[in-house]
């Protein structure tokens, strides 16, 4: 099975499984408790059906929104997500570059390997900085300054993990960062040694946007739950939000907002977006898919708001109906990651054209020349 | 396991997948993206239930009904589909002489691979002509042209291929037509040497109503959806669904309605009658289920035009609940090519025998003796 081959999310799994040692493919694939909601996250895209127009000459359809104040060509875009050297050994540095490619938003944790300066030299394409808060807030300080000063175009504040989830895959296969060898593990890492050769004579794995701040996660193996726990301030309140909101004073978001009456208060604080996020099915596990919430949502603030769906899409139609649902862009890890592991940036340009391809295809077949057209009207809800 | 032993949907199936090599079943099996539509167009039927009436007297029950001024004996009917002789060396012979023997209708496709002519020469039952729209304006006329002088009585005009769908077990199945051998698909061929002789021996491979204006599908080894998405006139508008419709002077339909909307404008433009199809969930995945849908447009146009419901249907209780709905005849293509290529003609009767007898049965128990006894009061939905 090679890169040419997939065609779909299933076939990047499976290569990204055949290339990752099982700690850490497992530690993308995996969600938390149960995972009820991260299977929930997807199947809640089949209980409505879509539309379609005839004879409405389409031609070739525009797929382009604004977000966050930029033009993108494609109403997706990367989300965040920690540690991508241990996909790859060029990490942030490829889906930043396959993100350019495509004129959409390549999003940056900051639990990334690479740092925003980095990054910012690389790629001039739309970029967003993910920021959690820190115990030490001037760790905060220093991620949003620095993000300013590399032309990053907006900035999220997850608030959906103010404690890490149960991600029982990660207890059995004992991933931690980087990486341990365990008995247990051994055998999987050894049996990629790709995986292994590559990770080795690259450059040292690091937290690099907070090496100088905090050791963890750098010299010591944790696991994420363990830092998670130990570095983010589980007092965090709507003050801290909006105390970073001003600070950083351009399009900013929420990353986590699961109900109506948190998205009005986003509008308070002076967000200009919100992600609708369950963080994966990472998180709490049982919560609400954000398919099934974004209607709710987009017809209480979906006028004041940018609403960003984030979890569960895996096609294109799946992109049509967050937006015919009221949706301005969604996003996606699991399915870029899993890209990344599979190839690199070639990997995640891939994912890319795929995912481009599906919407163009489908606008066409619903007969909707813009995604303006692509309205509530067009959809039904099976009761 | 042999024709005898095939008493519904999933046993010719079955006999299908086991004559025929796996690039050709699995063009027939397959849909679109993840099949979650074509999954939900018989699952559709499944959220309601059929409610009888006893001490009817039903001794006799009279099956027959009218569409397109034809009175058929049967109120189903064989869909359009294309390229019969991959199936089946007969091709559209053996279910062109099957429906004659049921006195029903045949629908015959653009990609045929027997001309109109000899069909028409065959056989006396009603049939219709299935039409593409093409850039090019000579093969339309000529197919037009051809349809016409060869007595047929219905035209319909396909118009959810606007765009290729994406069949993705095709992409992996290398599936073209005529049939180009891969490395991939050698054995699955190898291994049905009876496909392969009849394939070689009875005549040349051809698609009739096109291979003068073009070589795609007949010297060239091309994927139907590359056929659509580069063959088809992307910008056709109701303005040229009306013209074909004046110019073709007789019953005219059009194949691929599934809003209310588009639904009023075919009655608009002259249409006599309209599928309410998805193309079998061979085209945009995520879209609603014609028996989902069916309501809504019988209540619109129901008594403008003839509705007929396609896709999705297995059984003689499916159609049932269709009729009961309003729709004037059902329709399926997987419905006989499994049983084409089961068994050629001697599969089709078969198959046609079989929805007969349990649309009898079920008549019967339903306490009905004509269609027009079958109405909504038969049905409650679940939900």
């Amino acid at each position: 099975m090679s890169l040419k081959n997939c065609h779909n999310f299933e076939d990047f799994r499976k290569l990204a499984k055949k290339k990752l040692p099982s700690p850490i493919f497992h530690y993308i694939d995996g969600g938390s408790d149960d995972e009820s909601t991260l299977r929930r996250n997807t199947d809640s895209f089949n209980e409505c059906d879509l539309v379609p127009n005839i004879l409405a000459s389409v031609g070739k359809p525009d797929l382009s929104t604004t977000l966050f104040g930029r033009k993108i060509d494609m109403p997706i875009f990367l989300s965040p997500a920690a540690m991508q050297r241990l996909y790859h050994p060029d990490g942030d540095r490829a889906s930043a570059r396959a993100a350019e490619k495509f004129n959409t938003f390549y999003s940056m944790s900051s639990m990334g390997n690479n740092t925003i300066e980095e990054v910012s030299n690389i790629s001039s394409g739309p970029k967003l900085f993910q920021l959690y808060v820190h115990k030490d807030r001037s760790i905060s300080d220093d991620l949003i300054e620095r993000s300013r000063r590399s032309g990053f175009d907006a900035m999220c504040l997850t608030v959906d993990t103010l404690v890490a989830g149960n991600r029982e895959k990660d207890h059995r296969t004992g991933f931690t960062t980087p990486p341990k060898l365990t008995l247990q593990s051994l055998m999987s890492f050894a049996m990629r040694p790709g995986w292994v050769f590559n990770y080795l004579t690259g450059k040292r794995f690091e937290l690099s946007n907070v090496k100088k701040k905090t050791d963890k996660g750098t010299n010591i193996a944790k696991s994420v739950i363990e830092y998670i726990n130990e570095q983010y301030d589980p007092a965090m309140g709507w003050k801290d939000a909006e105390y970073c909101a001003k600070k950083w004073n351009g399009p900013f978001a929420l990353k986590g907002v699961m109900s109506v009456e948190d998205a009005k208060k986003a509008i308070d604080i002076g967000c200009t977006a919100i992600m609708i996020s369950n963080h994966g099915g990472r998180q709490l596990d049982g919560s609400r898919s954000p398919f099934d919430q974004v209607k709710a949502i987009s017809d209480a603030v979906g006028d004041k708001l940018e609403i960003i769906l984030d979890g569960g899409v895996r096609r294109g139609t799946h992109v049509l109906k967050a937006i015919a649902a009221g949706a301005k862009a969604c996003s996606f890890g699991k399915m870029f990651l899993f890209s990344l592991a599979a190839g690199g940036q070639k990997g995640v340009e891939h994912l890319l054209q795929n995912m481009h391809d599906e919407i163009k295809r489908n606008m066409v077949l619903m007969g909707c020349k813009n995604l303006k057209e692509l309205n509530n009207s067009k959809l039904i809800y099976r009761k | 396991m042999n024709l005898k032993n095939c008493h519904n949907f999933s046993d010719f199936r079955k006999l299908a997948k086991k004559k025929l090599p796996s690039p050709i079943f699995h063009y027939i099996d397959g849909a679109a993206d993840d099949e979650i539509t074509y999954a939900r167009n018989t699952s559709a039927f499944d959220d309601v239930d059929l409610v009888p009436n006893v001490l009817r007297g039903v001794e006799n029950v009279d099956l027959s009904t009218t569409i397109f001024g034809k009175k058929l004996d049967l109120p189903f009917y064989l869909a359009p589909t294309a390229l019969q002789r991959l199936f089946h060396y007969e091709g559209e012979r053996a279910v062109g002489k099957a429906a004659q023997k049921f006195n029903t209708m045949f629908g015959v496709s653009a990609l045929a691979t027997v001309s109109v002519e000899e069909i028409s020469s065959m056989i006396d039952t009603p049939k219709m002509f299935q039409f593409y729209f093409h850039k090019d304006r000579g093969l339309n006329d000529s197919c037009l042209e051809r349809a016409k002088a060869a007595n047929f009585d219905v035209m319909a005009l396909t118009v959810d291929t606007i765009t290729g769908g994406n069949r993705e077990r095709d992409l992996r199945t290398g599936f073209t037509s005529p049939p180009k051998l891969t490395l991939a698909s050698l054995y699955s061929f190898a291994t049905k040497p009876m496909w392969g002789i009849n394939y070689l021996t009875k005549g040349k491979f051809e698609l009739p109503h096109l291979q003068d204006f073009v070589k795609e599908g007949t010297d060239v080894n091309s994927s139907i959806g590359n056929y659509f998405s580069t063959m088809l006139d992307q910008s056709m508008n109701w303005k040229d669904a009306e013209n074909l419709c004046s110019k073709w002077g007789g019953h005219f339909a059009l194949k691929g309605i599934m809003s209310v909307e588009d639904a009023k404008r075919a009655v608009d433009i002259g249409c006599t009658g309209i599928m309410v199809s998805n193309h079998g969930g061979r085209q945009l995945d995520g879209s609603r289920a014609p028996f989902d849908q069916l309501a809504e447009i019988v209540d619109a146009v129901g008594d403008k035009l003839d509705v007929i419901c396609e896709g999705g249907i297995h059984r003689g209780t499916h159609m049932l609940k269709a009729l009961s709905i309003g729709a004037k005849a059902c329709s399926g293509g997987r419905l006989y090519l499994y049983a084409l290529a089961a068994g050629g003609q001697a599969g089709v009767e078969r198959a046609i025998e079989k929805y007969k007898a349990e649309l009898v049965r079920d008549m019967k128990l339903m306490g009905c003796t004509k269609i027009s006894d079958l109405n909504r009061d038969n049905l409650r939905f679940r939900r």
